[in-house]
């Protein structure tokens, strides 16, 4: 009957229609929109703009033409007696109006009762960074990420907090397809992006969404479209490398080792006999001419040692001993400087988009090569994305695809993609570790280097990098979609969906031999790896949307199948490696794994792991008053025993559109005003391999094989429990509450969004340790036990209008407070020791229950010991003595053990907030966007490093050290220096390394032209703007390391900086253009 | 119609789809797990073979430097053969053992701990996956492989009970879960493995390095030894004197020359009575002693050195000077350390300097033990002292010496895959016939005939005479005099006896050991500290051996805190 009625109404509306024509340009700059939907409200019949903004349509004179437009405010004009129209849509239409793309669906904001936020396509290209996924840092409240500077490195991201003891990544879903990394994508193909953040929106992803769900969807051309729209966008810039941490120059640190062995003489009452292999023996230290020549040290060089190693120069271990010629660089070698550049970034995306009668299409070309800062150091994407969607029956059945084709070769440091280079001894390090009176280059053009003696071990960064520079890494791969869209009746829509991924790596790398270092490989390496992986996914879906009245209903059924990977589970792989030594020729050309010694060859394969899920959704409103969502879905895991496979999963949330009821009609400063509740719980395996439910045997050439033979040469190959099962362990779950309240205020001049929200997650996860005796080397089984809390704060705030007819601004702010906790472990069990990395001898971290996840754990210092009768006045402390680290005795039992660490910081921020600014003045637009981190500590690992003098005695040392304690002068705030290592120097974590993190930076300033109409018609344009933009401008911190933007593998082990590749400074100038 | 038609055939079919789907959802969730076997798939024979294997691998420690069988940090370091050397903050986590401070929670000790926890660990899963065996397995496969697993797992726990005194004891019936407490006597388990493993086991194995009969007879007789047993003891030591042989089937005998039962290309000697088997090239540096790797002389300059890294475990002042000889004979009274006897080292000089090396007479063992400045190191040419050394002040004047490769088997004796050359094949005797000789001697010397220890002690003092370091031109390299003991010198067998153990096995990770079971650790090494403190800067500084708790190390914390105190209990005085 309803449908009849429909039906009736069409054909009178036809009846009476007569052609209409408009324009459609951005309120701002006045420049044409196309692709903007124009209907005929209260019908399914419109069209959209073509490429100049232009619309033909027709309707009768009560019709009421609705404009809309992704990122713009709806527009609604009754046609009367007009039959031309130019109407300017206002840009950022606010926040109640998005649209959101929610679970399997595409929803306004204002029908929304989860905690959803989107973000501007915009804001995904403003500076040009690797991947995409580092944008969205102080875009979204409540999105964490932790990232670095290095072009294409991988970034974790964290949304609401740490739900569990590992695996948070969010789930992306882009085009529909799952996925756990996005690095393929290019930004400038992204159309929108939403973040899903409470159960309530994530709940129909079901398992794999605990960590919240980010939806990505690419740019599709419009059906009808006139003719195609081109639009070219382009940056070129450079980044500067920033300044090096200041070192002692060559003669201040001559003089510091001689303080740093004359007081340890002192502090154990010797008279001091200082023997340098370079500084001599003197009662003060000299410069040495030479560090080397052949085997004789500095000290000890004479001109006829000169003259030999001049006479004999070899470089080559092949040919014989190495005999250099090494002079001092008294000035001293810049070593951070040597090892990076300013490093060039280009990057440049086309895209095409039109369609026909029935058929649309997007065609995307993106292009980016940007270099590192460090030498040698590049990252290039290639993308290729072609969206189409085809008309089978039309308004019944539609085909379409989404397809990407990526090529990029990434060549970083440290380990995960990049994540771990701010906690491994990684160049940066070694360049801050390397002493500058060494030259980079020797007499006659080889690498000079720790080879002369007296300062110990670090590599000549340079030679590594040189070393490494036909190294290459690349991925080649295809993601994308097909699917199939049948309306068999009105409002009634089935979607079928068939999505994947294959993704072929390839890796070689070049080991050259070293004769420049104090500790040198033997051997010219070569390594080559291959993998390939493959993921699917089948999606199949019914949706009904109908309203009766005031009653609007809408129903989802779906069922999914796939086969992946999770955060802790590879996906289907196999993979080849090699490695071997000396082939007869190093050339690139000559060298393959068939032409080098002693190979050896690896493999490994996984058949990833499978997902099958039901899932379903009704979503009610009543007069768009009162609203109301549940969602169920029951998800099947292959990573879980049989019986327990199988988990079901509830969500619901409720709305209040408070401002739509008869006594907030009086309200003047209220637009609109939302209140949400959401409660939900979703399952979760992300953090389990593949084989938790298996007891399992593997073989290892390293861990299992033996000569047993006595052959000297060969190992036979032997097996060990590698894996011990638990098939009992079942879904952890994530309960989350979530209540906000969603306003539009002072006739939309401000607009609103505040969450407050919690999540609990309980049958936590966790490989609980396994005694000793059971094994210390197969991997213990994850088993339920724990529980984590995390609760905070999300708000968004934007603040826009006109300052004058010319000046407008807006403002954004996003701000989010985050408290999380672990609650539980294991009963009897507190913490989590063997999580932490140590840093040569120094563990920094100790997960404990009480305490934030990643929380830093050792001795409080009270201070230094002031002299000898403060060290007998103190708590037994094991070497302690005047001017070292005076522990505080928090047991209170008058000696200083173990039981007296404690707690002393954690990485997680209490608040983390961005802030973008916006004016826009006639054509001129400036924006500026700045990120804070407020509340989180940095273990910085970097001081044992370059603070003390034993732990690399002769490296080259801070010059912070001139604040240390020494006995001429107690007042020092760093401990004593000196040529001693025990409990109270430097063997300990304490809360010495421990600093605050805080920092507020302006990330990006940016200030363009937009250029008018008039210029536009004389171009044949249709769009030109062009900016220039300053990328990390400035940072204001505390922070004493390189940079307080400190990276990390998430989550049990992370904010701990050893030699943090800094967040570097870059100018950019770009270009945006349409035909 | 038609076209309704095709609506209802694609709508039909999508309900197929998703039906098919959910029913078949159960092997779809079935996904096997890859490059794995299970339980079942290793009770073949070769299956039991390859589990062996793996518990013969951790031998090797595989992982850290002080995880494996050579113990040379905890045998020898500790017990005074040579301090941690290389400069104070290079693996300074490890000072705090060396002074006898130790924590509970330091990092190595838990290394130690869990590589042979691992070695238990594996054995009891090749026993577990015997009680079990396919029909394929012979009662002789089934039953030697047993013996093997029982010889291998009580290696182990021997390890433990001397490092750790009592620790949780667990066979192949335990079910991995049930708590178990630090409170029961390890010997008899101990006892009983050798002692299965000497009643089963074959005399010669087709491999070399399989423990047979007689090396399971040798290790029983050890830990009788420890336990003070010396009847026992001795009669056990008898017999595999007597009638002992190689798993290659050679009669036990000491080698011709000292220096022979270091080197790769001699392993699995006639003097070999069980020995780590090392190996280079295999393809992971795992195999070829990673935990040795540190034990090389450090430093670029002066003349080419194997390995190059990293100057640890340089051999102590006190332990050179023990080889002073007067008569032919060691100074049983500790009056090696005096001035007068003490041996002239080159600490305090560079290598530019000169130097003229001591010119009294030594043990040769000196020379085949230690690099000291101006004795030939191998074929290595002599050694040059200070260039060699990381840092002479904190670490003194010598270098190891013992498991070091040669010039002329670069390539061969060494892998040169890694970080540094210095992973080598050279085997380690867990236990050497010379060895034996000793401990017979010392359960004659308690339960037999002093003269039978004094034959024995001759025996391994005259192959240390027949052992000289000969410089390139073929004369000795210092001036050795080693003489025998008569009856009219062999007044204090006990010391005779102690000190013949301290200069035929140092740096072989026994010293400390032997100090405890004796039971003059904390006087010995207290001493010695105080004589290396004086000579050294800084390493000793505050060190003492605290009677009744340094002879063993911590139960590391995190098993008390895993296990709970009520389960795990600490060791005295930590």
């Amino acid at each position: 009957m309803t449908l009849l009625c429909a039906m009736l109404f069409f054909s009178i509306s036809v009846l009476a229609q007569s052609q209409v024509t408009g324009t459609i340009t951005d309120s701002e700059d006045g420049s044409p929109l196309p692709g903007v939907s124009i209907i005929l409200k209260g019908t399914t019949s419109g069209t959209i703009t073509d490429a100049s903004g232009n619309f033909t349509i027709s309707a009768g004179a009560e019709d009421v033409l609705v404009f809309s437009y992704i990122g713009y405010s709806n527009q609604e004009v009754t046609v009367g007696n007009q039959t031309s129209f130019s109407i300017a849509l206002a840009t950022d239409a606010t926040e109640l109006q998005e649209l959101v793309v929610t679970g399997y669906s595409v929803d306004s904001r204002r029908e929304t009762t989860g905690s959803v936020s989107t973000i501007k396509p915009r804001a995904l290209q403003v500076t040009p960074t690797g991947n995409v996924e580092q944008q969205l840092q102080g875009r979204v409240a409540g999105v964490t990420v932790i990232t670095n500077g290095q072009p294409g490195t991988e970034s974790k991201v964290r949304i609401r907090g740490f739900g569990a003891l590992g695996g948070n990544e969010p789930l992306y879903i882009v085009d529909g397809v799952p996925q756990f990394s996005t690095d393929f994508l290019s930004p400038a193909d992204i159309e929108s992006t939403t973040v899903l953040k409470d159960a309530t929106a994530a709940a129909i992803y079901g398992a794999r969404a605990a960590g919240g769900v980010i939806v990505y969807t690419t740019k599709q051309g419009k059906k009808g479209a006139v003719k195609p729209t081109i639009t070219y966008d382009g940056t070129v810039g450079f980044t500067t490398p920033g300044n090096a941490p200041n070192v002692l120059n060559p003669q201040e640190q001559a003089d510091w080792t001689w303080n740093a062995l004359n007081n340890a003489a002192q502090q154990a009452g010797v008279t001091p006999s200082n023997d340098h292999p370079q500084y001599g023996s003197g009662s003060s230290p000299t410069l040495p001419e030479y560090l080397l020549a052949g085997g004789v040290s500095g000290a000890n060089i004479t001109p006829a040692d000169v003259a030999d190693a001049t006479a004999n120069y070899n470089i080559n271990p092949a040919t014989g001993g190495i005999t250099q010629l090494v002079r001092a660089n008294r000035e001293g070698t810049d070593w951070y400087d040597a090892i990076t550049r300013t490093a060039l970034l280009h990057r440049h995306n086309i895209g095409m988009s039109g369609g026909g009668d029935g058929s649309r299409y997007y065609l995307g070309l993106g292009i980016q090569e940007q270099e590192g800062i460090i030498l040698h150091q590049d990252f290039k994407r290639y993308t290729f994305r072609i969206n189409t969607e085809f008309d089978l029956i039309p308004d019944k059945l539609r085909i379409g695809e989404n397809m990407q084709m990526t090529y990029r070769a990434i060549d970083i440091l440290g380990d995960g993609g990049g994540q771990g280079s701010a906690d491994d001894e990684n160049i940066i390090n070694m360049a801050q570790r390397m002493s500058p009176i060494i030259p980079i280059y020797d007499e006659f053009g080889g690498y000079a280097g720790t080879a002369a003696p007296g300062f110990n071990n670090p590599e000549n960064p340079v030679a590594s990098l040189d070393g490494s520079k036909n190294n290459r890494t690349f991925l080649a791969e295809s993601f994308g979609n097909v699917y199939l869209e049948f309306e068999p009746i009105e409002d009634l829509t089935f979607k079928t969906s068939f999505g994947g991924r294959y993704q072929n790596f390839n890796q070689k790398g070049y080991v050259r031999r070293q004769y420049e270092n104090s500790e040198n490989n033997s051997a010219f390496g070569f390594n080559q790896a291959s993998q390939y992986t493959t993921q699917w996914v089948w999606t199949n879906t019914a949706n009904y949307k109908k309203s009766f009245g005031d009653h609007n209903i809408g129903l989802l059924l779906g069922q999914e199948a796939l086969n992946s990977g999770s955060t802790n589970s590879a996906p289907t792989f196999r993979s080849i490696s090699g490695s071997g030594l000396d082939p007869f020729s190093q050339s690139t050309d000559f060298v393959n794994l068939s032409t080098v010694g002693s190979q050896v060859l690896n493999g490994g394969h996984s058949n990833g792991i499978n997902y099958s899920s039901l899932f379903g959704r009704i979503a009610y409103d009543f007069d768009s008053k009162y609203l109301a969502t549940v969602v169920i879905r029951r998800d099947g895991s292959s990573v879980l025993g049989k019986d327990v496979r199988f988990g079901t999963f509830p969500a619901f949330s409720l709305g209040w559109r408070i401002s739509e009821e008869g006594f907030m009609s009086g309200s003047t400063f209220i637009d609109d005003l939302k209140l949400r509740g959401g409660w939900g719980i979703v399952g979760n395996v992300n953090n389990v391999p593949g084989t938790n439910q298996f007891s399992l045997y593997g073989t290892s050439i390293g861990n299992s094989s033996y000569d047993i033979g006595g052959s000297n040469s060969g190992a036979r190959q032997g097996f060990f429990l590698s894996n011990i099962g638990n098939p009992a362990a079942k879904w952890e779950q994530s309960k989350s509450t979530n209540i906000g309240f969603d306003g539009l205020l002072l006739d939309g001049k401000i607009d609103f969004v505040i969450d407050f929200w919690s999540k609990t997650t309980t049958d936590l996860l966790f490989q609980l340790p396994i005694t000793t005796q059971r094994s210390s080397q197969a991997q213990a089984p994850f088993v339920n036990v724990g529980k984590m809390k995390n609760k905070g704060v999300d708000l968004k705030i934007v603040a826009k209008g006109d300052l004058s007819s010319d000046l407008k601004y807006e403002v954004t702010f996003n701000g989010s407070f985050l408290d999380n906790e672990i609650v539980r472990l294991a009963p009897g069990i507190d913490d989590l020791p063997n999580r932490s990395a140590s840093y040569r001898g120094v563990t920094p971290i100790l997960n404990q229950v009480g305490q934030p996840l990643s929380a830093f754990y050792g001795f409080e210092v009270e201070g230094l010991f002031r002299d000898q009768s403060d060290v007998d006045g103190h708590a037994t402390q094991d070497g302690a003595a005047p001017g070292r680290f005076k522990f505080k005795d928090i047991d209170g039992n008058g000696e200083i053990d173990l039981d007296d660490r404690t707690t002393l910081g954690n990485p997680i921020p209490d608040f983390t907030g961005g802030l973008t600014i916006k004016l826009n003045y006639k054509n001129w637009e400036l924006e500026m966007y700045s990120f804070a981190s407020i509340g989180n500590e940095i273990f910085n690992v970097g001081k044992l490093f370059t603070d003390f003098y034993p732990l690399f005695p002769g490296a080259a040392i801070s010059n912070r050290v001139k604040n240390s304690w020494s006995f001429s002068d107690p007042s020092g705030t760093i401990p004593i220096f000196e040529n001693v290592s025990n409990f109270s120097t430097n063997t300990q974590s304490n809360s010495f390394y421990v600093e605050d993190g805080s920092y507020f930076r302006l990330q990006n300033v940016t200030f363009g032209y937009i250029f008018p109409n008039v210029t536009l018609d004389r171009l044949g344009m249709e769009k030109l703007k062009v900016s220039v933009s300053a990328n990390n401008l400035f940072t204001i911190t505390g922070y004493d390391g390189l940079d307080p933007g400190v990276g990390g593998a998430a989550d049990t082990n992370f904010g701990v900086d050893i030699g943090n590749f800094p967040i570097t400074r870059s100018w950019t100038f770009n270009v945006s253009m349409a035909f | 119609m038609k076209k309704i038609n095709k609506l209802k055939i694609i709508s039909l079919s999508l309900v197929v789809v998703v039906l098919t789907t959910v029913s078949c959802e159960d092997s779809f969730l079935d996904v096997a797990p890859t490059g794995s076997l299970t339980d079942v798939e290793l009770t073949t024979t070769p299956g039991l073979e390859g589990t062996l294997i793996g518990a013969y691998s951790f031998l090797l420690g595989r992982s850290g430097f002080y995880s494996d069988a050579s113990n040379w940090f905890w045998g020898s370091v500790l017990g005074g053969d040579a301090n941690k050397g290389t400069n104070a903050g290079d693996q300074s986590q490890v000072n705090e053992i060396q002074t006898y401070s130790v924590q509970t929670n330091n990092a190595s000790v838990n290394e130690k701990y869990r590589a042979l926890f691992e070695g238990v660990s594996r054995a009891n899963a090749t026993l577990l996956l015997a009680l079990t065996p396919q029909e394929d397995v012979s009662a002789a496969t089934l039953n030697r492989v047993i013996a093997e697993a029982r010889f291998l797992r009580g290696h182990y726990y021997f390890d433990l009970k001397k490092i750790f005194n009592d620790v949780p004891y667990v066979d192949e019936t335990w079910d991995g879960l049930t708590p178990v407490p630090n409170n029961a006597d390890l010997w008899p388990f101990i006892e009983a493995d050798f002692q299965f493993a000497f009643d089963n086991l074959p005399e010669t194995q087709s491999d070399a390095g399989r423990a047979n009969k007689w090396a399971a007879g040798a290790y029983l007789g050890k830990a009788l030894l420890f336990q003070g047993k010396f009847g026992p003891a001795k009669s056990m030591f008898d017999n595999v004197i007597a009638n002992g042989v190689t798993a290659s089937g050679d009669a036990y005998a000491l080698v011709s020359s000292y220096e022979l039962s270091f080197r790769s290309t001699n392993d699995n000697n006639e003097e070999a009575v069980f020995q780590v088997q090392a190996a280079a090239g295999t393809g992971n540096i795992n195999n070829a002693n990673p935990a040795l790797v540190l034990n090389f002389p450090h430093g670029t300059a002066g003349p080419e050195r194997p390995g190059g890294c990293c100057g640890f475990n340089q051999p102590s002042f006190e332990l050179v000077n023990s080889f002073r000889t007067v008569n032919g004979l060691p100074l049983l009274d500790g009056s090696y350390n005096d001035a007068a006897n003490e041996v002239v080292s080159d600490q305090g000089l560079s290598s530019a300097d000169a130097f003229t090396p001591d010119a009294g007479n030594l043990d040769p063992r000196l020379d085949h033990s230690v690099g000291r400045r101006g004795i030939p190191y191998l074929d290595w040419g002599p050694h040059p002292g200070q260039d060699w050394i990381r840092d002479q002040a904190y670490g003194g004047a010598y270098s190891p010496k013992k498991f070091i490769y040669y010039k002329e088997g670069i390539g061969v004796e060494n892998d040169g895959s890694s970080w540094t050359p210095g992973y080598t094949a050279v085997n380690y005797s867990i236990i050497r016939f010379a060895d034996v000789l000793l401990m017979a001697a010392e359960a004659e010397i308690e339960a037999g005939s002093v003269s039978q220890a004094m034959d024995y002690i001759n025996q391994v003092r005259q192959r240390a005479a027949d052992s000289p370091v000969l410089d390139d031109t073929g004369a000795d390299a210092a001036s050795y005099d080693v003489a025998l003991y008569t009856a009219a010198t062999f007044t204090d067998p006990t010391a005779a006896l102690r000190m013949e153990r301290k200069l035929e096995l140092s740096g072989e990770g026994h010293r400390f050991y032997d100090l405890v079971r004796w039971g003059i650790a904390a006087e010995t090494l207290n001493d010695y500290l105080a004589h290396e403190d004086a000579l050294l800067n800084s390493p000793f500084v505050g060190a003492s051996f605290t009677s009744g708790k340094n002879e063993y190390l911590p139960i590391p914390q995190n098993e008390i805190d895993l296990q709970g105190t009520e389960v795990i209990s600490q060791n005295p005085g930590y």
